[in-house]
């Protein structure tokens, strides 16, 4: 990142004083850094660092959905792996009937939208811990409706996904899904991002951090928090559609509580409100467990990554972009910078 | 220069009638019937205790009425909730400053623009043009009032670096953003210098002169009343006491007991 995209406060809006041509500029930079960065998994690492690269893509696309929920609008779901579920196992049974990836994806979207309508509608006036609850629910419901349907959905024993084929591509081959997720990951986030700085986006801050302000200016309280739910569900089925065809395996384990919770932890440490946060969750969630394994000793991640989000809420409670901007305003200060001046 | 009664058939007149408002067994507002005139500045005085907010907040619709309605031109607005009073034009500031206290200024400013019609958010999520268009207003709009307030040069700092009285313009920039025809202020000036004061009242006129708008100022500064607003109403334990030109109220013996008598203006 270069100097005059951080020194700025998060996701402002456009200033009236630096016109079109500095935003355009900042927006530029930020997508070729974006390029970049997405160009190194198929350059340098090999097909097994690829393929959870790939992973790492489509848990993106799950922590994005989630930052929109509970970062930006500061409503909790601990059934965000379950709409991953939803759209997994969407695309299972759609794949089944030998539908392609643009049906399997049209569906994916539907059903994880008739689903969140299910529970947002529901529990509207509910928020904080009711709603953590409500949607824990929600997630057990599915783990059952899963289990008692295996002729449907494969049931405990989980269920073999077909890879998603367009023309000679195919997500069982590493690099391919790598390619394949990078589409909807690089879209997932520039609508994020996007979102920013619309008034959708204000209103899901102002739900956040002030209803009664929020009220007193007209926004809609109850309709932004389902419409942030409706987004985060969409994203989090389609991180279950690329998540089903990039592994090729699903289980309801894959998408039980403690996924959820894992997700929730990528978008804390990661930085809640921050869509670079996300990203840096979602790699986090992929590539520590595997860097445990690795290392021969998985059974140490939930020890260290529990005492890691212990020490990120308590210390940095903005996750590690927060840190960093922290660190960074530090240096800029040393050096005589003005703050926020630009 | 503040009497700017010109722009009366623009803004409404805000009338309530037996307005009654109860916290359990306290009545903090006693059967008030008030008029408030169309496109002037009104001042809202009493005591602490006298029910200035109360009647604020029913009037904006952040409290429940037990009896009585509210009334804006010929609307009652009685059974609107506070959302769709802000909608029909009422927009209030809240004596205790609430922002978005990690978020720019302008963010904060911006969030103020919900009245003006914005596109669907599926037009505002896919970027389609309406919304760059309302984007585009809406800046225009918040670079205006950041301007009149002074707050340009801030408009990009998170607001909780920001000291507390200009927290506070932040939040009357954001009341302003949208030129609401009717606009409820619960102490703006509170935590200003004096110097800070006259400035934040000659916006006031400003804004005013510019957008007609009925105007309510909830204000302890005598000094800042009798130069902002063109008419006063006086409240006491919940109840009525007094309404007239702010020459009439302050002269009457009733306010002078029950205001200067008790806490001598000085209790903000």
């Amino acid at each position: 990142m270069t100097g005059a995209t951080i020194t700025r406060p998060r996701r402002s809006a456009q200033p009236p004083a630096t016109g079109r041509g500095a935003g355009a500029r900042r927006i530029l930079t930020r997508v070729a850094v974006f390029a970049v960065i997405a160009a190194v998994p198929p350059l340098l690492f090999d097909d097994y660092w690829v393929f959870m690269s790939a992973q790492v893509l489509a848990f993106a696309v799950a922590t994005l959905g989630l930052d929109i929920l509970y970062g930006r609008t500061g409503q909790m779901s601990l059934a965000h792996a379950s709409f991953m579920g939803v759209g997994a196992y969407t695309t299972y049974i759609v794949s089944s009937y030998g539908h392609g990836p643009a049906i399997q994806l049209g569906a994916v979207v539907v059903v994880a939208l008739l689903a969140a309508l299910v529970v947002a509608v529901p529990t509207l006036r509910l928020s904080g811990l009711r709603l953590a609850l409500v949607t824990l629910a929600f997630g057990e419901l599915l783990a059952w409706v899963i289990r008692e349907t295996t002729d449907l959905t494969g049931g405990t024993q989980g269920a073999s996904v077909d890879p998603i084929v367009i023309g000679t591509w195919d997500s069982s081959e590493p690099l391919h899904a790598y390619l394949i997720a990078l589409v909807p990951a690089a879209i997932a986030t520039l609508l994020a991002a996007h979102l920013g700085r619309t008034q959708l986006g204000r209103r899901m801050l102002a739900v956040r951090d002030t209803e009664l302000a929020a009220e007193s200016v007209g926004v809609a309280v109850a309709r932004t928090k389902i419409t942030a739910f409706l987004i985060s569900a969409v994203y989090a089925g389609i991180a279950g559609w690329l998540y089903a065809a990039i592994v090729g395996f699903i289980a309801p384990p894959d998408f039980d509580l403690f996924a959820s919770v894992y997700l929730f932890v990528a978008v804390v440490i990661g930085g809640a409100g921050t869509v670079l946060g996300a990203w840096l969750g979602a790699a986090y969630i992929v590539l520590v467990p595997e860097l445990f394994t690795l290392a021969g000793q998985p059974n140490l991640y939930p020890i260290v990554g529990g005492a890691l989000l212990a020490v990120v809420a308590l210390l940095v409670p903005d996750g590690i972009v927060g840190l960093g901007r922290g660190l960074w305003r530090r240096v800029r200060g040393a050096r005589g910078g003005q703050e926020g001046s630009r | 220069m503040s009497r700017t009664a010109t722009h009366n058939t623009v803004a409404p007149a805000v009338r309530t009638e037996g307005l009654t408002v109860r916290y359990g067994a306290f009545q903090a507002l006693s059967d008030v019937t008030v008029s408030l005139p169309a496109g002037q500045i009104s001042g809202l005085i009493g005591p602490n205790g006298a029910g200035k907010t109360t009647l604020l907040n029913a009037i904006s619709g952040f409290t429940s009425i037990a009896e009585g309605s509210v009334h804006v031109g010929h609307a009652d607005l009685t059974a609107l909730d506070a959302r769709r009073r802000a909608l029909a034009g009422v927009v209030r500031g809240f004596q205790t400053v609430r922002l978005l206290d990690r978020e720019s200024v302008l963010t904060n400013v911006l969030i103020g623009t919900e009245r003006l019609p914005q596109p669907s958010a599926l037009a505002q999520f896919f970027g389609l043009p309406s919304q760059w268009r309302a984007g585009r207003r809406d800046t225009a709009a918040a670079a205006e009032v950041l301007d009149l307030l002074g707050l340009t040069g801030q408009a990009h700092r998170r607001v909780d670096e920001l000291p507390f009285a200009s927290r506070r313009l932040v939040e009357v920039a954001r009341v302003l953003v949208s030129s609401p025809s009717v606009i409820l202020l619960d102490e703006p000036a509170a935590g200003l210098d004096q110097e800070g004061r006259q400035e934040l009242a000659a916006v006031l006129t400003r804004v005013h002169h510019n957008h007609p708008s009925t105007m309510v100022v909830v204000e302890h500064d005598v000094d800042l009343v009798k130069s902002l607003c063109s008419y006063v109403i006086a409240l006491d334990s919940g109840a009525f006491l007094r309404d007239g030109t702010p020459a009439e109220v302050f002269g009457d013996r009733q306010v002078q007991l029950a205001y200067f008598g008790r806490a001598a203006g000085a209790d903000a």
